[in-house]
């Protein structure tokens, strides 16, 4: 039986980071591109896991007529759907008046706050103020166990079930195994880093970066290699050192679904037109528009994509946690700008990054600090940012 | 509760909140700094001043740093427990700018959006540490042993009946009067035509809302409340002609704030004196309608009636304000608020001339933050129990909301606003009593609906908030302000 240490922390930040990703990414396309500092991007993380919860639960809504409830799946689709046509209504009714106007960047935040007020409260008059969850079947929670022996490492998979302690399945590896696993692993991730780059030069837009796709591979191949290999398990009794690690179908789902949403952002924006007028829009507004390209559009664009991808945080935040307050997104606002600012704010892909250093900070923090401190996780995100901030105000990776 | 009684406790409210705006507006208003943070010197203020005040050892429940005691250090004196509460007022607002430095050294340089993120997070972090440390003022459990300064002393009368009304009856009269006429000046360039609409369209918008409500017995969402019948039928017909009178009224005149000063006017007359009248005619009942118009005499208070506490704090808040509003206004109209007006239009304009622009920053927000401090240990003193939930950061941005709506960079704005805020968010209260009381929160919920939608409109319609910013002692003359 071994105890959850470090991997697990490092696992639980991935995904915290991935959510955090997930929002980060909507706030800097909105940041950068309508210029807004958006307040009210934790309250449209909220709406958006609502929205999904009027469909996934409508009798828990007094408003909602009860027709049985979609399984979550099509609720959250729809329901990220919805949100969508929510952000272009945040576009046309509010921000769009506004901009025509020519409101500098305090006035935009005061709006956004407004904004914010609003939606927290729609839902507090909605739905009230309670805790609530998705109605969807339980996922249980498998542990993988790492035991270190003299003979190499052993795997063991348990699940709890039924209040047992039941094991689904024990292998191992040799130390000759592991060793060639790290090294092939290693050098699948070098050798298509290598070979993507090679015909590095200044005009060349890769359309995913050589180095993504470097860890990428390497990442594949770790996990190709690591099946092939498995051989007979060791005695775990002399274990040298162990760890476990909880996994679920969650986090499998979580980490796809916003590797996916991200890979399609970055098709838009380095593929399409329309994502060619985005990063012009953010480059120089006043210069785009004198070159033809439809600002009120693009701004348009811009709100539905960010609107849809809180939702899509929303949802994943309530299902990974189980649980849907008012507050939810609210207590996410400060991690997503954390990591927008730390990625430097005209750089959607350096707001994923910090992202990822956030989530896995904040909960690898929380493990290595005293039990006392579990309380000031979102605290950890933000001695971050200020650092970063007082170091490096323009963010770690500037302009892309 | 009386009407008279909640209209004092409304009144504090305002006035503390407004002591907390202006506090804000020295920050966002005369100097553009956007501090999202600012609720927590108010939250550093009220707890430090209990801290210094509260005397060792009284109570069982409270596990946090024991208390320094100043309450009861000057009992040989008279009025001590005042003057040890003052000091610990002084000491609270001295703990909120020291604060403020310590933030405002490091973040005060960076961008504004920078700058407002990094402050709400400061702020969250204090409101976490606040609410977790038991050991530093006892965590969510608050501190109930709050010193009232000089709540032994009342309530205070005459001991005569007949004295005590006209000692505190008269003032409140007279307050009464003065008000009506300040507000028949405001409304005197409105002309007969619109005033006689507008009038019109309040009293019919009144009429229409005392028909629901009176209709109303059960559900809000029940249908019954939209069928034919008389009463719907005279409030639809008055709601509509609400909405005609008062297009009319808008279409006529351009004094739109003179307009609006009248409707309220007419519908705070119509709830404070409206009902005790009606009592007055039905029954022959005059004692409401004297208890409102005689405010500060507490009939309850004594054998013989007199100030109580409520009403003597809400006089003591008031002279806290009154002396802040004064202060304020001295720096914003001296060289020194010339200086900061600048950094806020264009900072590089001041340091160019050489002005120290990072330390006038400094000293701007510790100066707003003392006033939020002080703010702060006279809601403590109000309110009598402080816990962290109390100091969220919504406080701020009510506060923000407050500043707007009444005119940025305008102090009087600022009262005008928060009483508009607070007149939204607990003046309508009174409201809920005709809905089953399981929808207080939706209500609650509502009115911050409200709030947001109308900071929103006024932001696009009127950027400078109803009053607009002030004018000035030292101005740069006319014409000579504008940008280009």
């Amino acid at each position: 039986m071994a105890s959850a240490g470090l991997l697990d922390a490092l696992l639980q930040g991935l995904i915290t980071g991935m959510i955090i990703a997930a929002g980060a990414l909507g706030l800097s396309l909105i940041y950068s591109i309508a210029e807004v500092p958006n307040f009210a991007h934790g309250d449209m993380i909220t709406i958006g896991a609502y929205l999904a919860l009027a469909l996934n639960k409508p009798g828990a809504i007094p408003f909602v007529p009860e027709f049985g409830g979609l399984p979550l799946i099509a609720a959250g689709v729809l329901g990220v759907a919805v949100a969508g046509s929510t952000g272009a209504i945040y576009e046309v009714a509010i921000f769009r008046r506004f901009r025509s106007k020519g409101a500098d960047l305090i006035t935009m935040v005061i709006v956004s706050l407004g904004l914010a007020l609003v939606l927290r409260n729609v839902v507090l008059f909605l739905v009230g103020s309670g805790n609530i969850n998705y109605d969807t079947e339980r996922v249980t929670n498998t542990n993988v166990e790492l035991y270190l022996t003299g003979n190499g490492l052993s795997v063991q998979t348990v699940q709890r079930q039924a209040g047992d302690l039941v094991t689904l399945g024990e292998w191992g590896y040799g130390w000759l195994s592991l060793l060639a696993i790290v090294v092939v692993a290693a050098a699948v991730g070098v050798g298509v880093y290598r070979w993507r780059s090679d015909d590095a030069s200044f005009e060349t837009v890769h359309l995913v970066s050589p180095r993504v796709f470097g860890v990428a591979s390497g990442i594949v191949a770790l996990a190709a290699l690591a099946t092939v290999l498995q051989g007979a398990p060791h005695t775990i009794d002399a274990a040298v050192w162990s760890t476990s690690v909880g996994v679920s179908i969650k986090y499998g789902v979580i980490i796809g679904l916003t590797l996916v949403t991200m890979l399609a952002m970055n098709l838009l924006l380095k593929g399409t037109k329309t994502g060619r007028a985005m990063r012009a829009t953010a480059d120089n507004m006043a210069l785009a528009e004198i070159r033809g390209v439809n600002i009120n559009r693009v701004q348009l664009v811009v709100w539905v994509l960010a609107a849809l991808l809180t939702a899509l945080a929303g949802v994943l935040t309530g299902w990974f946690a189980s649980n849907l307050n008012p507050n939810m997104g609210f207590s996410l606002l400060l991690p997503i700008f954390a990591a927008v600012i730390m990625g430097g704010i005209t750089s959607p892909y350096g707001a994923v990054l910090a992202s990822l250093i956030i989530g896995v900070s904040m909960d690898v923090g929380v493990f290595l600090l005293p039990a006392e401190f579990a309380t000031y996780r979102t605290a950890i995100a933000f001695v971050i940012l200020i650092g970063v901030l007082l170091v490096k105000p323009e963010g770690l990776w500037g302009d892309v | 509760m009386a009407l008279a009684d909640f209209f004092i406790s409304l009144l504090t409210f305002v006035t503390i909140y407004s002591l907390f705006g202006l506090g804000l507006n020295v920050k966002f208003g005369f100097t553009g700094l956007i501090d999202f943070g600012h609720v927590a010197y108010f939250m550093i203020g009220a707890y430090v001043t209990v801290f210094v005040a509260m005397p060792a050892g009284l109570s069982e429940t409270y596990e946090g740093l024991t208390g320094l005691g100043l309450a009861t250090a000057f009992a040989g004196v008279p009025g001590g427990d005042l003057l040890g509460w003052l000091v610990a007022l002084v000491v609270g607002m001295a703990a909120a700018a020291l604060v403020s430095l310590l933030v405002g050294i490091p973040t005060i340089r960076l961008r504004e959006d920078y700058l407002a993120i990094t402050a709400l997070g400061i702020a969250t972090i204090l409101n976490a540490v606040f609410h977790n440390e038991r050991w530093l003022f006892n965590g969510a459990f608050g501190i109930r042993e709050v010193h009232e300064p000089l709540s032994g002393v009342f309530p205070i009368g005459t001991g005569s009946f007949q004295l005590n009304l006209l000692l505190f009856g008269l003032p409140s009269v007279a307050i009464l009067g003065y008000a009506a006429y300040r507000t028949a000046k405001v409304v005197r360039p409105l002309g007969v035509r619109p005033a006689l609409l507008g009038t019109g369209a309040t009293l019919a918008l009144a009429g229409s809302v005392v028909f629901v409500i009176t209709t109303m017995t059960g559900l809000v969402v029940d249908l019954g409340v939209l069928a034919l019948n008389v009463d719907n039928t005279i409030a639809f017909v008055l709601l509509v002609g609400s909405v005609v009178a008062g297009r009319a009224a808008l279409t006529e005149t351009d004094h739109i704030g003179a307009l609006l000063a009248l409707a309220s006017a007419l519908l705070f007359t119509l709830w404070y004196l409206g009902q005790p009248l009606v009592a007055l005619v039905a029954d022959g009942e005059t004692a409401d309608l004297l208890l409102n118009l005689f405010w500060l005499y507490d009939a309850t208070a004594g054998s013989a009636g007199g100030l109580d506490y409520d009403r003597f704090f809400f006089l003591f808040t008031l002279a806290f304000l009154v002396g802040a509003y004064l202060w304020v206004e001295r720096t914003v109209n001296s060289p020194y608020g010339r200086v900061l007006r600048a950094v806020r239009e264009d900072e590089s304009v001041p340091e160019a001339l050489g002005k120290p622009t990072f330390r006038y920053k400094i000293q701007s927000l510790m100066f707003g933050s003392a006033l939020a401090g002080a703010a702060g240990g006279l809601w403590a003193a109000n309110i009598g129990f402080i816990d962290p939930t109390q100091f969220a950061s919504t406080v701020t941005f009510f506060a923000y909301t407050a500043v707007i709506i009444g005119g940025t960079a305008n102090n009087r704005g600022v009262v005008l606003g928060t009483a508009v805020f607070w007149v939204i968010n607990s003046g309508t209260r009174f409201l809920d009593d005709f809905f089953p009381s399981e929808y207080a929160q939706q209500l609650a919920a509502l009115r911050l609906i409200l709030i947001g939608a109308l900071l929103i409109v006024i932001l696009y319609y009127r950027p400078e908030g109803m009053l607009g910013e002030q004018d000035y002692d030292i101005n740069l003359g006319r014409g000579g302000a504008s940008d280009d």
